[in-house]
């Protein structure tokens, strides 16, 4: 018999707008003992918007999601 | 029958705003999968990164990458996919130029994550964790991409064959493109010239822009806010910052047509190597302080600060869509 997976990578998560990634964790009899949600992505909107001038920022923003 | 080639998309640091434009083509997408087999695209379709690294080299005939490399994910992918692909294409302003998360270039990566995970008033973060590529938890090792300190092109990491411009690409471009790949595949009809750019014009939007041009003589920028331009004038003789003179033509000069300036999302026209150069030096030519005669430089200097500082925010006004792909690439001091 073969051993039992204790880890399940679903990399990436598709179909959605962005970028994520989930880790499932099993115990020694096969069930969920905890999974991780991960987000591997930033681009930095919350920080590179300021300086810029308020009338650019529904250019820029929009671009947050385009889906 | 042989099997049909293989198309891929990819989005690295980008918005999904590419892949819409893509399927804003409407029917002609069943035309896309007649000729293609459509096997990649994290938005649209399940395939996992797994099943790309088991293909053989050059297996995919295109892959249109969309998205800048901000992450060592992104960069994984751009080599992953370019060994895979036979032709790489930087499908829209982000993988060509760096496009809005390029602005990030202007700030770096110590703010950008103190803004993000430590000063940000909607997120409860007691103990101060900010994302690092590996973190112990109690069942193994979670591994996330590395966040790199600046944001870089396509062209900057990877050999690209094609660019395709605009945030995001005109669907019409983009069939544009599809048909005069669909006519190679079929007559054997030699490829563009590497490095092409495909889908956009040769000249700049104010080509395609139907409003009245005369004089350029700018005494003052004004700012859109501030009144409603006439629909009918050039919107820079009016005073507004329209990048349409140093941006590419091929859009159809959409926002000059619903009377709001160009903010340069196809790139620098044909032969221009950096956008924001362009524009200043456009600017430069049709800024006017009056008669100069007698006037010390100083008194010049002075007026023409005047002018120019009618437009408070000159890096994101005129590299809005390029800046890690201008020749300055980012903030230099």
């Amino acid at each position: 018999m073969t051993a039992q997976p204790t880890r399940i990578t679903i990399d990436p998560i598709t179909r959605l707008e962005g970028h994520g990634k989930i880790e499932i964790f099993l115990n020694e009899e096969g069930d969920v003992a905890n999974t991780y949600f991960q987000v591997p992505e930033l681009r930095g909107f919350e920080q590179f918007c300021v300086g810029r001038q308020a009338e650019d920022l529904p250019v820029i923003m929009n671009r947050i999601c385009g889906v | 029958m042989t099997a049909k080639p293989k198309l891929s998309m990819y989005w690295a640091a980008s918005c999904g705003g590419c892949e819409i434009a893509l399927v804003n083509i409407n029917e002609k997408i069943l035309d896309v999968d007649a000729a293609f087999d459509f096997m990649f695209c994290p938005c649209l379709l399940d395939t996992k990164y797994k099943d790309i690294e088991a293909l053989p080299d050059g297996d995919i005939l295109i892959t249109l990458f969309n998205g800048a490399i901000r992450t060592s994910e992104n960069e994984h992918m751009a080599r992953l996919l370019r060994k895979k692909s036979k032709l790489l294409i930087a499908f829209g302003s982000c993988a060509a130029e760096g496009c809005i998360p390029g602005l990030a270039n202007l700030t770096n990566k110590r703010d950008i994550l103190k803004t993000c995970y430590l000063d940000n008033p909607s997120i409860d973060n007691p103990s101060g964790e900010t994302p690092k590529p590996e973190t112990e938890m109690p069942e193994g090792k979670l591994c996330i991409p590395e966040f790199y300190g600046s944001v870089k092109t396509l062209a900057q990491t990877v050999d690209v064959d094609y660019f395709i411009p605009g945030c995001p690409p005109e669907p019409h471009q983009i069939w544009a493109v599809v048909e005069t790949v669909l006519n190679i595949l079929q007559t054997g009809a030699p490829l563009p010239p590497k490095g092409a750019v495909l889908g956009g014009g040769k000249s700049s939007v104010c080509e395609e822009c139907e409003r009245k041009k005369e004089d350029k003589k700018i005494t003052g920028f004004r700012r859109t806010y501030e009144f409603v331009p006439d629909r009918e004038q050039c919107l820079l003789e009016q005073g507004v910052v329209c990048m349409g003179i140093a941006t590419r033509d091929g859009c159809g000069a959409l926002c000059p047509k619903v009377n709001m300036p160009c903010t340069g999302c196809y790139g620098p026209p044909e032969g221009v190597l950096d956008q924001g150069a362009k524009m200043v030096a456009a600017l430069g030519s049709i800024i006017d302080i009056g008669d100069l005669k007698g006037m010390k430089e100083d008194a010049i200097d002075k007026k023409i600060d005047e002018v120019i500082s009618t437009i408070p925010d000159w890096a994101g006004t005129f590299y809005k869509y390029s800046l890690p792909g201008s020749i300055m690439k980012g903030r230099v001091a």
